[in-house]
């Protein structure tokens, strides 16, 4: 318990450092806020602003004061009120904006999750039966092929195929399970690469002791040695990776959003960051931080489970 | 205990940890809806939207694949004004534009001007709003005094004194200065007329209600789909279509891959290159227009190569304008002579494209004292070779190769370029800093339908949009005449004339006229490219024919 709290003070100050730093460095990139904000919502990309309306922006968004004060005020109001602050762009809470769009992300980032850790232990395992087999060699080509692609590409080869060619589901589009098919596997095949790869090693590693060579002699069938006693010796690197692609995950899903016209938070924040409107790069960050910290929280619960000799606080 | 630690047991752990994340992700997109539907704004969930569109393909419905995130339907404070307008066909201007650009009549069935500061606009009778109200003055006086104080773009060029409603169908409006470019600002879709009943009592925007061919029926927040009906009272005759669902795609490989599977029936800018592949796809078409937009080149004069007239004019004569249209924009676009389309009333039609001589290049450059002296391809002068950096940015799929191609035409002159892909923040901040030779970037040269906007903005000394840094007297001189004149002819006369000089003197390479694939079905009939409009223009004659 005494644990949680340490674990649950020390993301609060994760994540707060992480706002202090996205806002900071937003800051620091070159351009004009205020005329970025500007050409994103009044007058088009590469129309030109005049003084007057530049210093409207600024003062509507209170651009002019000095950094560390934006800041202050944007962590009072967040902290005091919940109230994360008012896309510039989109005239709208930055809150209300989340709550459209995160749900999306959550389906896509945990579908893509749940098939990087199935497909990927359950090949790793079937990869290490078949060391050094004909099977074994395919899937580790196969996997090396998924982890040097990128995601864009295989996104547009699984549309060709699953979409053009079979007819089994809609380029795009978002709302039902159909849909969430192939921006899910397009974003997982790097992950349940990785996945499946620590598998395997972990695996041979494990097979390769001396109690399992005791289980085969004890006559116990193979599923059998896998599932009560190698398996889980196994799993811990397994759970890290795991842990970690959640990071690749939600970088992926960037992309993987916008080709399929995926309505999540990672198009947001890439639009967000190049208009620059700030509270909504913010809540975004906040979000995505926020999950990660969460995934990983939950990748340390289970080490205690997996290896009892693991104990926090 | 020993059942607890089981290896199923995590995994049953991890599957439900997936689960949980999966289900909460559906379970509060429901509460969102539940929340919009108290709000009173008519939102269709997401999964209603996508059968509806399935249940009604057999009819007549259109399914639009629109190029942009459709984010926002706000019409005045917001980006929805193009939209709304031109693309959903929800809204209409007061005043509208032939295929030249020259005006006719809108929802305002003529103008005159009284005198120097003062329009009067006599409205069309019997159009009534979606809402069943009629339009009248007082509700055009509305618009247009919300729009002012919303967008300081419309604002600064409408540069509106006062609106008075005279009669039901009668609109004075009185400007600050004189101000010849007033109809043909109100043919901006931003200017678009709406009802008042589109805000609520506390004067929060919530749903455009127009006089247009179709009705706004509801907008999805989250899928972002915008879904409009017919409007059956329409005052301009029969419109074709029952319903039309508009989804933005921004991805244009996913445009292309979403009409050749069936998903829409109506897209634009596929990728270039693939335009041919699919317009020889049996049952799409695809059509190639251009649009009021030229890709130009900034030059940076006060750069010391630069400054010299003659390395611009080997410069445009180096570039082949002809094969950048060919084989980098794949004809979707034309090679450009002057700033305006040759379509256009006011063009100066003398004008023809720079084509492309070597040798007037190596000529005119040798003239001006760069030869290249020391044998490595790049020309010289008092120990400097003539190398230059090139800005541009990706938004637009046409430049990067655009930008590319023209170093290496531009290399073959002796002239050494090095391309700079960036981002927008950055390429303001190095214009700022004076830091940057060329800048290749593709400008809207009609968003309202008269010279005047353009020439001021591009050619005058200290223009807003005059990045080369250009002055010439006699171009500011010619400028401020014309813009006084409110004769069409011999105000186009003047404009010709400082189109002429800056032809000459090339403080800007004008490239290529900017194009648009229009992607449709066959069986979308009765579609006519409006080329006044920003990118399309979704037409009340088109209709499916199976």
């Amino acid at each position: 318990m005494k644990y949680l709290i340490k674990r649950a003070g020390f993301m609060a100050f994760t994540v707060f450092a992480v706002c202090a730093l996205t806002f900071f460095l937003m800051n620091v990139i070159p351009g004009g806020t205020a005329e970025l904000i500007l050409k994103h919502t009044l007058i088009g990309l590469e129309e030109s602003a005049t003084e007057e309306q530049l210093s409207q922006i600024s003062s509507r968004y209170n651009l002019d004061d000095p950094l560390y004060l934006q800041f202050y005020w944007w962590v009072k109001e967040a902290v005091l009120r919940g109230d994360i602050g008012t896309s510039y762009i989109y005239n709208k809470p930055v809150l209300y904006l989340l709550t459209l769009r995160l749900p999306a992300t959550v389906q896509l980032a945990g579908a893509s999750m749940a098939i990087a850790t199935l497909a990927g232990v359950s090949l790793g395992i079937y990869s290490a039966l078949q060391e050094n087999r004909i099977s074994d060699h395919i899937l580790r080509i196969v996997t090396l092929f998924g982890v040097s692609m990128p995601g864009f590409w295989i996104a547009l080869i699984l549309i060709i195929i699953f979409s053009l060619k079979l007819k089994l589901v809609q380029v795009s589009g978002y709302g039902n399970l159909e849909n969430l098919i192939l921006p899910a596997a397009a974003l997982s095949l790097h992950s349940v690469a990785a996945v499946m790869r620590v598998t395997r090693t972990s695996m041979l590693e494990t097979l390769g002791q001396e109690y399992i060579r005791f289980a085969k002699a004890k006559g116990l069938p193979v599923w059998k040695i896998i599932s009560r006693h190698a398996l889980k010796n196994a799993m811990l690197p397994v759970v890290t990776v795991i842990g970690f692609q959640m990071g690749n995950l939600l970088g992926g899903a960037v992309v993987i959003e916008k080709i399929f016209a995926w309505p999540g938070i990672g198009s947001l924040l890439v639009d967000s960051i190049s208009a620059r409107d700030l509270p909504m790069v913010q809540g975004c960050v906040l979000a995505i931080v926020t999950m990660f910290l969460l995934v990983n929280f939950i990748v340390d619960i289970l080490y205690t489970h997996l290896d009892p000799r693991i104990r926090y606080g | 205990m020993k059942n607890k630690n089981s290896p199923f047991f995590i995994l049953l752990i991890i599957l439900l940890t997936c689960a949980i994340l999966i289900t909460s992700g559906c379970s509060s997109k429901e509460e969102n809806n539940a929340k919009e539907a108290v709000s009173g704004m008519e939102v269709a969930s997401g999964s209603d939207a996508v059968s509806q569109q399935e249940g009604d393909s057999e009819d007549n419905t259109l399914v639009l694949g629109e190029m942009w995130e459709i984010d926002s339907i706000n019409t005045i404070n917001g980006d929805g004004g193009t939209l709304i307008c031109e693309k959903a066909a929800v809204t209409e201007t007061l005043v509208g534009a032939n295929e030249d650009f020259s005006l006719k009549p809108g929802l305002a069935s003529s103008w005159k001007q009284l005198d120097e500061n003062t329009w009067e606009f006599k409205l069309r009778e019997n159009v009534t709003f979606h809402d069943g109200s009629e339009m009248t003055a007082e509700e055009v006086k509305f618009t247009l005094e919300n729009v002012i104080k919303a967008n300081t773009k419309v604002a600064s060029m409408l540069k509106v004194d006062t609106i008075e409603a005279v009669d039901d169908h009668t609109l004075k409006i009185k400007t600050k200065e004189i101000n010849p470019i007033l109809p043909g600002i109100l043919h901006y879709p931003d200017t678009a007329i709406i009802s008042p009943s589109s805000f609520d009592e506390s004067e929060e925007f919530i749903k455009p209600i127009g006089t247009g061919p179709y009705k706004f029926e509801s907008f999805d927040e989250q899928t972002r789909i915008l879904t409009v009906v017919k409007n059956e009272n329409w005052w301009g005759g029969k419109v074709g279509l029952d319903k039309m669902i508009l989804k933005g795609i921004p991805d244009p490989n996913t445009r292309a891959m979403a009409i050749e599977n069936g998903e829409v029936d109506f897209t634009v800018d596929v990728p270039y290159s693939e335009t041919d592949r699919i317009d020889a796809i049996d049952g799409i078409t695809v059509e190639k227009y251009k649009t009021p937009r030229v890709y130009k080149l900034d030059i940076n004069l006060k750069h010391e190569p630069l400054e010299d007239i003659r390395v611009r004019q080997a410069m445009s004569y180096a570039i082949d304008r002809h094969a950048i249209a060919e084989h980098v924009l794949y004809n979707v676009g034309e090679a450009a002579a002057g700033p305006f389309l040759p379509t256009m009333v006011w063009a100066n039609k003398s004008l023809s494209p720079y084509t492309r001589d070597l040798e007037e290049a190596d000529e005119l450059l040798t003239a001006a004292g760069w030869v290249d002296t020391d044998g490595d391809g790049i020309r010289d002068k008092d120990g400097k070779s003539l190398n230059l950096n090139m800005m541009t940015y990706s938004a637009r799929p046409g430049l990067p190769p655009m930008a590319e191609a023209m170093a290496a035409q531009l290399k073959e002159a002796g002239i050494d370029v090095e391309i700079e892909v960036m981002e927008m923040g950055s390429i303001y901040d190095r214009k700022e800093k004076g830091d940057w030779d060329l800048y290749l970037a593709a400008y809207n040269i009609a968003m309202v339908p008269d010279p005047e906007y353009i020439l001021t903005n591009w050619y005058m000394t200290n223009g807003t949009d005059n990045g080369p840094g250009y002055s010439n007297q006699k171009v500011d001189t010619l400028i401020t005449e014309a813009r006084k004149i409110t004769d069409l002819e011999e105000r186009y006369k003047k404009f010709n004339e400082v189109e002429a000089i800056v032809n000459e003197e090339q403080p800007m390479i004008i490239v290529a006229y900017y194009g648009c694939a229009i992607v449709k079905k066959d069986h979308v009939k009765g579609y006519v490219f409006d080329p006044t409009a920003h990118d399309y223009r979704i037409n009340a004659g088109m209709y499916i024919e199976k």
